[in-house]
């Protein structure tokens, strides 16, 4: 059964379609790949299923319950957690609270967790640094391991390689790949394909708000419609 | 440079029984001049409640002690309340005035918030001037002669106590990181399950409380409110000019700013009359350039020192 089914969405900004009746099925415990051109949709895509846009037609459901039409805050509760292509972390707030500020219940253990994950990505030394004085590789782990703080049972990563040095992608690639070993879904858009090869079972291509093909990496890398929407006919 | 609470906590009761005394030994000028402090420290506070920390600017926040203090006057006037009682009245009024006003408006962005709570504070003037019958319209609502004056002392400086030591619990718990995060980024926090829309609401409502109390308190005080005197908007301006000269979302950022442009007001008022307004718009110009984070702010930024100060 599906843990997330994104079924006919469809999103326009003024006469422009973004998303045109896209489905997709994502299955628990696996990793999925969201690839295509620039401008091909997939930030709407994820907008529509985090609930920061609402969507015009179709549905969106969640462990089987309908999530369309719910607030950001209300989905992200529900267990679903992302990260920004242009990262969004709060730069006024230190490191740690970055990550306090979205648990609940008792404050020591929040604290205690949010210096693991800090330590994970070697960051422990400025967890008490502003996150706005941080650089931009930095920012980018404090906002991965912020979505780990709330732990969603979805994750949806908009270019989680980008602007990584190559160490540190490695080491965050085999978080992403635990993270499905403890049975939590992922969906990531990336436009580096050894990332999406190496890690995903099974990739969409957008092309225009259109899904135009599914499935392994492998195949869709030889398909005719994605080389044509990537590098023309 | 980190002191310790012992020495903060014994400095603090210092100040506090030295404030305490005061009335017995200070002027009737003295006396007067601290309520109004106390006063500014409540509403400054209160501002920074709700614009300092979720970074939407209230520009009508003066409606809530207009609201309070017309409140506590029908109250001790019409009704015969006591005035203590009814100061807390003033404030529980406010409050459900921020809840009312609250619903809908939070749900604007920044700017446009700011405008509607512009308009709020017309709209409660002009109502109140309306309904001659409750509130005395225009001519104004005179209160039974009492002189309170060094009891309201105590009670608004218990106000001024109780608004900075809840805006520190705010800012050390996770409420009020909550809060911040409104302000530095609405969609991001909204997206890490922050409801936004209810933090908003909640700091609004804490903003209000305030302002009503001290609005009865002042409308008893004076013995004597038309909606001119506890509507302007002037009231507003000087709130947020001490909060952002003092320090926004910090804690005694609206302390520091209270008292340092009461005082600076006072001296230019009796010097310099007619340029008293300049002043206040040359200090806007400056903080905004200068300072955009304010004296605490800056110390805060350079110093690296807690948010707590």
């Amino acid at each position: 059964m599906a843990v997330l089914a994104v079924d006919g969405v469809k999103k326009s900004f003024g006469g422009v379609t973004a998303v045109n009746g896209v489905s997709i099925a994502l299955e628990a415990g696996r990793i999925y790949g969201l690839i295509g051109p620039n401008g091909s949709g997939k930030t709407t895509l994820f907008n529509c299923i985090t609930g920061l846009e609402r969507i015009d037609a179709g549905r969106v459901r969640f462990k089987d319950e309908r999530i369309d039409g719910l607030r950001p805050s209300q989905v992200a509760r529900r267990g679903i957690g992302r990260t920004f292509q242009m990262i969004r972390v709060f730069p006024e707030l230190t490191a740690l609270e970055n990550l306090l500020v979205v648990t609940r219940g008792p404050r020591p253990q929040a604290e205690r967790r949010g210096r693991e994950l800090l330590q994970f990505v070697k960051l422990e030394r400025l967890a008490d640094e502003y996150a706005g004085n941080l650089s931009y590789g930095q920012q980018k782990l404090v906002e991965f391991v912020r979505v780990l703080m709330t732990d969603p049972a979805l994750i949806l990563l908009d270019e989680p390689a980008a602007g990584v040095n190559r160490t540190l992608l490695n080491d965050l690639l085999a978080a992403v790949a635990r993270l499905r070993d403890e049975g939590r879904t992922i969906l990531l858009v990336e436009h580096d394909m050894k990332v999406v090869m190496g890690l995903c079972e099974t990739v969409f291509v957008l092309d225009h708000g259109d899904k135009i093909a599914e499935g392994p990496p492998g195949i869709i890398q030889a398909d005719e419609r994605v080389i044509e929407a990537y590098f023309g006919r | 440079m980190r002191l310790s609470p012992a020495v903060v906590l014994s400095g603090l009761a210092l100040v506090l029984g030295a404030l305490a005394l005061y009335p017995f030994v200070g002027t009737g000028y003295g006396v007067r001049a601290m309520l109004q402090v106390f006063m500014w420290i409540a509403l400054a506070g209160s501002w920074n409640l709700i614009s300092g920390l979720t970074g939407y600017v209230s520009f009508g926040h003066v409606a809530f002690f207009g609201a309070g203090a017309y409140t506590g006057a029908i109250l001790v006037a019409s009704a015969g309340w006591s005035w203590p009682v009814a100061a807390l009245a003033g404030g529980v009024a406010a409050a459900l005035l921020a809840l009312l006003i609250g619903y809908p408006c939070l749900r604007l962005k920044g700017p446009y918030f700011a405008i509607a709570m512009l308009g709020l504070n017309e709209v409660l003037r002009a109502l109140v001037s309306y309904f001659e019958g409750l509130t005395g319209g225009g001519n104004g609502l005179s209160l039974p002669t009492l002189d309170a004056t060094r009891a309201i002392y105590y009670v608004m400086g218990g106000l001024a106590v109780a608004v900075t030591a809840m805006t520190y619990a705010i800012i050390t718990s996770r409420f009020g990181l909550r809060l911040m995060t409104i302000r530095e980024d609405e969609i991001a926090a909204e997206a890490m399950g922050i409801d936004t829309f209810h933090h908003k609401l909640a700091a609004f409502l804490l903003s209000a409380v305030g302002p009503g109390i001290a609005g009865a308190l002042t409308a008893r005080d004076q013995g004597y409110i038309e909606p001119i005197s506890v509507f302007p908007l002037a009231i507003t301006v000087t709130m947020i000019v001490m909060v952002l000269f003092g320090g926004k979302g910090t804690v005694w950022g609206p302390v520091l700013g209270a008292a340092a442009l009461f005082v600076i007001q006072e001296i230019v008022w009796a010097r310099y009359p007619y340029v008293h307004p300049l002043l206040f718009g040359a200090i806007i110009v400056a903080v905004v350039l200068l300072m955009p984070r304010g004296v605490l702010g800056l110390l805060q930024l350079k110093y690296r020192l807690p948010r707590t100060i």
